[in-house]
Order: C-alpha cells, then structure tokens, then sequence
C-alpha cells in the first residue's frame, strides 16, 4: 500500500454510509479487487472494447469500457495516446449513496454492483457517476432476454474473477497493459505495482478512492476540463452527429452550434416517442394472460 | 506541449427535457402554495379570496409532475420502489424527494379542504406543514443536482436558494394571470382586487432582485473559482446554452420585468401582467440550463 492510498483510506472513513460495505482497501485480511493499467504498454487496439462488448453483449452507443486517444505535440514532435476507462469501482462511490432504490451496491470485495431487478431507471446513478462509467441500456436488445431500460456498468466481471479467472479486457489486452488483482493481497501483481510505480488516478480531487491506477497517466488526457477545453473538430462533429441522430430516449442531446431550444424540444418529443417501449413488455404480458 | 482529444466515447446526459420542466411546475407550485398561505397562515387577510385558486393551481401544476417522473423512468411500473421498505435508501437525495413530491399533494389537499370549509385553525395547522413541504420539496430540486460533486456547475451551496427564489417568483407571476383570467369569469364583488394584484408585483420584484443577487454570487464563483466552473461558465453556459441562460433567464426572466417594475409601467395592467409573463416563462431557462448545461461538460469526458 502506497502512502498516498493509506492517506486516502483514512481521510474519508466519513463516507462510509449508504448501502455499500465500507472502503477495504488497505485494511488487512479482507479483499480488495483493483485494475492498473500501464499506458506505457496500451498500444489503442481497442481488444478490450471488444472483448468487453462481446462478453456482455453491450449494444451499440454505449460502453463498459472505452479508450480515449489524445494527439500530444505538435508534428514532427507528436505522438499518439491512449487511456483505456471503466469503472473506477470506487471505494466510496458516488453512485451508490445516489441510488434511491439500493439497485446498486458495492460489494465486500471492492466490486460496484447494478441489481437489474431492482433499477428503476431514474439514471440518478448515471448523472452522479464522475467518470460517465453507466449507461442506459435502450429498449430494443438483440437478445430479447438481456435487460433493457435499466442501467448497466462494468462489474470488473465478478462472474469470471469468482472462477479464478482474470476479467475480459484483461484477458484481451494484446500489450499486457491491464493488471487486475487484490491490492490488499501483498503478493498480488497490482500491490507491487502500485507499491514500485507512480500511480494515478482520474478526479482523485472527489474523494472517492478509484481502484483503477493509471501508470504513465498523462494529466492532459485524464482531466476533464483540460479535454473539453481541447477536444478536436473530429470529436466534436461525431459528438453532434450521434446526439443529431439520436432518438428514442430523453436524453439532454444538446447540438453544439445548433439553436439549443430546438433541441430542447427535441428531448421532450424523443421522451414522448420513448413512452411505448416502457410500457411494451407488460401490454405483451397482459395480451398473453388475457388472449391465450 | 498541446494535447488534443481525437476519440472519445460519446456519452448521454441522462435528464433532458421531461425533468426540466418536472423542476418549472414543482417550483410554480411551491411559489403559488407560498401565496394561497398568505392570507390563512400567515394571517394577512386581503390574501385570502386568492387562497383556494392559488391551491388549486399549486396542486394542478403538482399533477402533471408524477406523470412526467414516472413516464420518465426506465421501467415506470417500478416506481413504487421508491417508497417500498428495503428499496428505500436514506442517503439517496431522490429518495427523500419521492417521499417530499407524496406527501406535499396529500398536505395540499387537506390544505385546501379546510379553506373550502372555512376552518380557520385548521387550515393554518395544516397549512404550516403544507408550507415546510413546498418548501422541502422544491428545496429537493435544487439539491438533487447539487449532490454530485462531478457536475461541477451544480455543485454549489446556492442551488437550493437559486430555485427556491426562482419557485417564488414565476409562482406569484404565474398567479397573477391566472387571477387576471380569472377575473373575467367573476362578478363585479368577487373580482380579486387591483392593489392586491399590484402588491403581488412588488414582492415579485423583491423576489427578481434577490435571484438577481444569487445569480452575480454563482457568476462570481465560477470567475473566481476552479478551472472546471470557470470553463464550464464560459465554454458551456454563456456560449451553448446562451438561450436559456442569457436571453430566457437572466434578459426576459429577469432583466426585463425588472426594468418594468421599477417604472410607471408598474402602475398599468400591461405593465404588471406583462412582467408577471415573462418572469413565469423566463424561470424555465434557469430549469434548462442547470439541467443540461449541469451535464453537458462532462458528457466529453
């Protein structure tokens, strides 16, 4: 355990409240599961996205995981970065004291959960989470039996790490960038790591004990404001082509240089539009009951 | 060195329009509630012929709210979970809010029963918490977004102030054109009179004056304050959401009705009428640009 997560650990002892199991990480004889991802050795192939995509089937338009890629310089003394994000599994989550209906949780051994059962999908989570780590999930899956119209998030794949097994996207990850491990575990590949190497986190500022360590982070790629400060042409014109076409969801899909009250309007008609799909799974069960 | 964000994932904020407008009607509500206890609860009598039709109006506006809400989760059904022992969670702001948005209608009903009724001790019991609910739950609003310390233009100790402020005027605003309405259907006796009308104006002015205040502390924080609320000031509200913020809120909610109240203009039905319109429409900008211009920086990230 580094200094600066035993300064962590006992700064914000005050945020343990909520349905959440206290922060463990550090404290002796409990588990506590952490990623390190070395951007040293992230070459953007983006194998992650897709083994995480195709582990949970994650639709179109949203991600469990996703690499960011910034230019640094300027040519000829440029070069290309990466930062693969998640989940951060927060040790004292935002996301968790937010959610009126206990849908999400977090586990004794670090995971941050998302119950589909009890989702309600009022997106309280979504707009409290710092690191856009939920998505909403749309109305129509390609498998019918996958949930919809609840949120979801990356669940640091508890269903393989219980096995014994390392999560999708480190399993994929071609340059052996992605570490996962107990850090409370001193043997474990990601306490020697963050022991040895400079780890970062993203917002570190907001207290809430991220258990992804970033090694060679650069602070340009990983600050919020500095990337909406410096987003390019490019990301700026997918950015209003996606919100553009976009329908089906009440989302606040404002285009950038477009007459915003338009837009506004827009939200309420694509809320109006949503209204059906939310209802469509119990007209079809009350149709079964009342006319088979 | 300069670094430019090429890819990104493109993420969704998640509250859009159906939540602002949730914010606009719970406020108008909490505003008209305030002046329907005027004249019961806090004893000034000229107040209470516009008593019932300012109830009436807070709980109509109450209404619509679950509609929206409800129609606005992912699965609407599941809406019960809100209030269902072992899905409720203290520490969750919209847990409290569910609890706020059933019991505030409930209390207004009762309210507005022993209006009807006459019953002066009654009606001011019952009053007095009615009140303490309009005002928690609007007060739920402003901290429902407050509450997220990565939505950097939100978090701030003035939002519960800033709606709260905004829920008095457009709520007085709105009144009084339902009153001026209201006025053509009534006989000569029960028309609600002028000076009361002109009385509401001023303290709707006072009200404008005070929001005008909370909005120079909020710019003063963001000029004076981090990176992100410098940036979000600059880049997200005074350049995307220019309309809401500038020209709904802050020139037609705000400036505007203000110029008009401290003229003669505040003398005359148009003058007074006209400013109560813009106050009302003007207050949804503030609802617009605290929700999606809350959410828009971060949807980069």
């Amino acid at each position: 355990m580094t200094t600066e997560n035993k300064h962590e650990s006992s700064a914000h002892h005050l945020r343990e409240y909520g349905a959440q199991t206290p922060g463990t990480k550090g404290i002796p004889g409990t588990r506590r599961y952490s990623m390190v991802i070395d951007l040293r050795k992230c070459i953007g192939c983006m194998s992650c996205v897709v083994a995480c995509k195709a582990e949970y089937g994650v639709p179109l338009g949203v991600w469990r995981t996703w690499v960011m890629v910034a230019d640094k310089g300027r040519y000829p003394d440029s070069r290309r970065i990466f930062m693969p994000r998640l989940c951060n599994h927060c040790d004292y989550p935002i996301c968790v004291r937010n959610c009126p209906t206990q849908a999400t949780f977090k586990h004794e051994e670090g995971f941050v959960l998302q119950r589909y059962n009890r989702c309600i999908g009022c997106r309280t989570c979504v707009v409290a989470c710092p690191y856009n780590a939920r998505h909403f999930l749309p109305a129509k899956r390609t498998n019918n039996n996958l949930p919809k119209l609840v949120v979801d998030k990356c669940t640091f794949c508890i269903h393989r790490v219980k096995k014994g097994l390392v999560p999708a996207c480190v399993q994929a990850c071609v340059g052996g960038a992605r570490i996962f491990g107990d850090v409370n575990d001193p043997k474990s590949e990601v306490a020697k790591l963050t022991a040895k190497e400079k780890v970062t986190v993203l917002k570190p500022e907001l207290g809430t004990s991220p258990s992804v360590y970033y090694i060679g982070g650069d602070w340009e790629i990983m600050d919020e404001t500095h990337n909406y400060k410096h987003r390019s042409a490019q990301q700026k014109e997918e950015f209003n082509t996606f919100k553009r076409n976009h329908h089906g969801d009440a989302f606040a899909d404002i285009v950038e240089g477009e007459n915003t009250m338009h837009h506004v309007g827009k939200n309420m008609s694509d809320f109006l539009a949503s209204i059906p799909h939310k209802f469509h799974d119990v007209v079809a069960a009350l149709k079964k009951l009342l006319f088979a | 060195m300069e670094t430019l964000i090429t890819y990104n994932a493109v993420h969704h904020n998640p509250w859009g329009t159906p939540i602002t407008i949730y914010f606009w009607l719970v406020g108008a509500s909490a505003g008209s509630f305030v002046l329907s206890a005027f004249g019961w609860v806090f004893g000034i009598k000229r107040y209470k012929p516009l008593a019932l039709s300012a109830s009436v109006l807070a709980i109509g506006m109450l209404m619509i709210v679950p509609v929206l809400l409800i129609w606005d989760l992912g699965k609407p059904f599941r809406f019960i979970y809100l209030m269902l022992p072992g899905y409720w969670h203290g520490t969750a702001p919209m847990a409290w809010g569910s609890l706020l948005i059933l019991s505030y209608p409930v209390s207004m009903f009762v309210y507005t029963y022993f209006v009807i009724k006459n019953d002066q001790k009654w009606a001011k019991i019952i009053g007095i918490i009615a009140i303490v609910l309009a005002l928690s739950t609007h007060w739920y609003t402003g901290v429902v977004m407050e509450l997220n310390p990565g939505r950097y233009i939100n978090h701030t100790p003035l939002a519960p102030l800033l709606f709260l402020t905004g829920a008095f005027i457009s709520g007085i605003g709105l009144m009084i054109l339902v009153l001026w309405i209201k006025n053509f259907f009534m006989s000569e006796e029960k028309k609600i009179k002028w000076a009361l009308m002109e009385e509401m104006a001023q303290y709707m002015m006072y009200g404008i004056v005070f929001d005008c205040f909370l909005l120079f502390l909020d710019f003063m924080q963001t000029q004076y304050g981090t990176a992100s609320e410098n940036i979000g000031h600059h880049e997200v509200l005074m350049n995307i959401f220019f309309t809401p913020y500038i020209m709904l809120e802050t020139v037609i909610g705000l400036l505007l009705p203000l110029v008009i109240l401290c003229s003669p203009l505040k003398r005359t039905r148009l003058g007074v009428y006209g400013a109560s319109l813009l106050v009302a429409g003007g207050v949804y900008g503030m609802r617009i640009w605290w929700v999606m211009g809350g959410q828009y920086m971060q949807s980069f990230y």
